[in-house]
């Protein structure tokens, strides 16, 4: 087996042999990415409206539902419409925690037979696996929103601690919370945003997948047909709460 | 259009449909080339972006050594495990070994052009672990033993009926030829093997060096679904797939989807650093990043350089008028079209391009849809040069298919032509395909079967269609 020194040592041999093509340098990054990060928030705090009008057409375009309510208190009514529609009964919720809000007695309410995840991992695998499929069986995911790209429509969850990969994954039907301190106008502030996060230690309960969620899954593969939902989820809402809930 | 050049690819003695396989590609690539051209019209910030992706490229080709070093020690400092790989043999027997050592009876693959290069599938299977390919083209095209046709959409070249047909036949599930029935089948039944496999293996669109990332871009979800149930991810990358920082890799996130398919992004842009961690319920418990040369490393002072900037979006491909006759297939190799040529020569030598170094028409379409601007063509040329001062190419073949590209650049010419090749080629077709080819193309039809010049090509009908209307 080649070894790193000796695998690197050849590139650095070939690299010796040339100038390269022409002068380059890669992107100028943020020399200090959290107070950049500071800044935008701040700008978008008073642009917010226009970049929420941006986000709904844009995410719309990509196939998603947009909806906006006054309050969070307000969201499970909308949730338990979205799932008599479709006849949906099953509900996934990211942990109170993560949600910002424990919307699952509300959610009973509406007749949803509604489950929050765990606040963490599970040390039982046979506990895992029957949450998993839970999970799996479930009609409707609910989550919240670390960010919402105006440019593309996309909606940019982070994983970790009471918020498992597969409640945005699994179900066919996937229900995204978030207010304007989640709005970012464009990826390029995305990326601002990344390298904020990625500066340091990660902090507690971060986890390892960033999934950065553009509409429903989608394919043409058969004769370039679109068709919806071929892994993921064929439907995709996003509910804006005007009053943001969490402190 | 014309029906030149379209390879034969049923094998179970089914009746050939090249005027599907020929249409099929027209529409596509037409529409790929459309929609590429609506997405980059509204964005006015594209080309600067365009000439940025290829500025990032190359500064971290120079500096290739210091940020895969970067990368190697995030991702072991994230708990991940780095593996090197001079060759497509050393890349197999790594992947083997950890397919052995963490007892995996089933492989869940995502869509990777690297683990086609290394031909991982063959290998697993031998060694006794089921591999189930679950990007839908490549799922259907696993199912019926046949070869991707273009990089973005791989079965491009089955009609909806062939699939159901398929899907009755392999799956044992009555189907109706409705692409949506076709859909919901095949997720069934990914869905369980996903939910079954131990192991999942991809390829990896970027990585970034800074933070240990890597990138999948999908759209129909298969690379979150192997990120997020397997106890084991594998991914294979290329080393040139590394890009410094999250700043850069948003420059390439912003044009790889609108060169390939018009989307703004893809639907799943999905970046894992490493393995799960300790309060996460989800995502694997193992993760190996296996850094791939095969080939690659030679040519950072190699005359294919240019060529480790591709992002494999497959604009290219669309564009060229070589490929939008003859499709992935006649190309022989696993990456197809324009690029696909010059990574041919890449990974198996300049001797394997001999022939293909020539089914170019040097029009220049592919350089202009790149959205880092790779060079192709003059590439190509010195691949040519390169190839005849080694001896290698015999003039035959060249004036063949120089031959070729002087017809595809002269559609009077052509049309004059297709008749007369299917008279002169009649001694040599049995059946409908065309086993040995002598003169001109006996190497290139050695390893590859050439359908014949279909009874009337699409100029031929399109013009009897006007003429009804
Ligand atoms: S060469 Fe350019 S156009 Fe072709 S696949 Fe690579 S990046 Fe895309």
């Amino acid at each position: 087996m080649t070894t790193r020194a000796e695998f690197l040592g050849e590139i650095r041999r070939e690299m010796a042999k040339t100038p390269g093509a022409f002068p380059a340098t890669p992107a100028l990054r943020p020399a200090r990415p959290a107070e950049v990060a500071e800044t935008i928030r701040r700008e978008l705090a008073e642009r917010w409206p226009e970049t929420l009008e941006r986000f709904r057409q844009e995410f719309e375009r990509v196939g998603g539902v947009f909806y906006r309510v006054g309050s969070i208190d307000a969201v499970p009514g909308v949730v338990g419409r979205i799932a008599r529609e479709r006849e949906a009964r099953r509900l996934v919720a990211w942990h109170p925690s993560a949600l910002g809000r424990d919307l699952v007695p509300p959610l009973r309410s509406e007749g949803l037979d509604g489950e929050a995840m765990p606040p963490g991992a599970l040390d039982d695998p046979r506990a895992r696996q029957a949450l998993r499929e839970r999970i799996a069986a479930a009609d409707l995911g609910l989550t919240g929103v670390d960010l919402a790209i105006a440019e593309t429509g996309s909606l940019v969850l982070v994983s970790g601690a009471g918020r498992p990969r597969s409640t945005s994954l699994l179900p066919p039907y996937h229900v995204a919370v978030f207010d304007r301190t989640a709005l970012v106008e464009s990826l390029a502030q995305v990326g601002v945003l990344l390298e904020a996060w990625h500066a340091g230690e990660a902090p507690a309960g971060r986890g390892a997948a960033i999934n950065v969620i553009t509409g429903p899954s989608r394919t043409a593969d058969i004769e370039l047909t679109l068709t919806r939902g071929v892994h993921g989820p064929k439907e995709v809402h996003a509910i804006f709460v005007e009053a943001p809930w969490r402190g | 259009m014309t029906d030149l050049s379209v390879p034969f690819r049923e094998r179970a003695g089914r009746a050939l449909d090249d005027h599907f396989l020929q249409e099929a590609l027209t529409i596509a690539t037409t529409k790929f080339i459309e929609l590429r051209r609506e997405a980059f019209g509204s964005f006015p910030e594209g080309d600067a972006l365009r000439d940025r992706a290829r500025a990032i490229k190359e500064a971290t080709l120079q500096r290739l050594d210091a940020h895969l070093e970067r990368l190697i020690d995030r991702v072991e400092a994230l708990g991940g495990h780095v593996h090197f790989a001079r060759t497509a043999a050393e890349a197999r027997e790594i992947i083997l070994g950890i397919a052995k050592r963490t007892g995996a009876r089933m492989a869940v693959k995502s869509k990777s052009m690297a683990t086609e290069e290394i031909d991982l599938n063959e290998a697993l299977e031998h060694a006794g672990v089921t591999p189930v390919e679950t990007d839908l083209g490549e799922y259907i095209i696993q199912l019926a033993h046949e070869k991707p046709s273009h990089i973005i959409a791989p079965a491009i070249h089955k009609t909806k009926g062939q699939v159901a047909e398929l899907f009755t036949r392999v799956l044992g599930r009555p189907a109706e030829p409705d692409p949506e029935a076709l859909t919901r089948i095949a997720r069934a039944e990914l869905r369980e093997k996903f939910l079954q496999a131990d192991l999942g293996i991809t390829g990896a669109n970027f990585a970034v060096a800074e933070t240990g990332t890597v990138v999948l871009v999908t759209n129909e979800g298969n690379g979150r679904m192997i990120t997020s149930l397997p106890r084991v991810h594998v991914a294979v990358m290329g080393v040139e797939k590394v890009v410094p920082s999250m700043t850069d890799l948003m420059v390439f996130l912003a044009i790889l989807a609108r060169s390939a398919t018009g989307q703004k992004l893809s639907v799943y842009t999905t970046m894992v650093q490493g393995p799960r961690r300790a309060d996460e319920l989800e995502g694997p418990d193992e993760f190996h990043l296996v850094l791939l040369d095969n080939g690659r490393i030679r040519q950072l002072a190699g005359t294919l350089r240019e060529a480790l900037s591709c992002l494999r979006c497959g604009a290219c491909l669309n564009v060229c008028p070589v490929y939008r006759q003859i499709g992935g297939h006649a190309y022989g190799y696993t990456y197809p079209g324009p690029i696909g040529i010059l990574l041919t020569a890449m990974l198996n030598g300049n001797a394997a391009v001999r022939d293909l170094a020539h089914a170019s028409s040097l029009c220049g379409a592919c350089l202009d849809a790149c959205p880092v601007r790779i060079d192709i063509p003059r590439m190509l040329i010195a691949l040519r040069k390169e190839n005849v001062e080694a001896g290698r190419a015999p003039a035959a073949e060249r004036s063949a298919f120089g031959a070729f590209a002087r017809l595809l650049r002269h559609p009077a010419l052509y049309r004059a032509a297709a008749p007369l090749a299917r008279v002169l080629q009649r001694p040599l077709a049995r059946g409908r395909r065309i086993r040995r080819l002598p003169l001109f193309f006996g190497a290139w039809t050695r390893t590859r079967d050439l359908p014949v010049v279909a009874p009337r090509t699409f100029s031929e009908r399109w013009r009897a269609l006007e003429r009804e209307r």
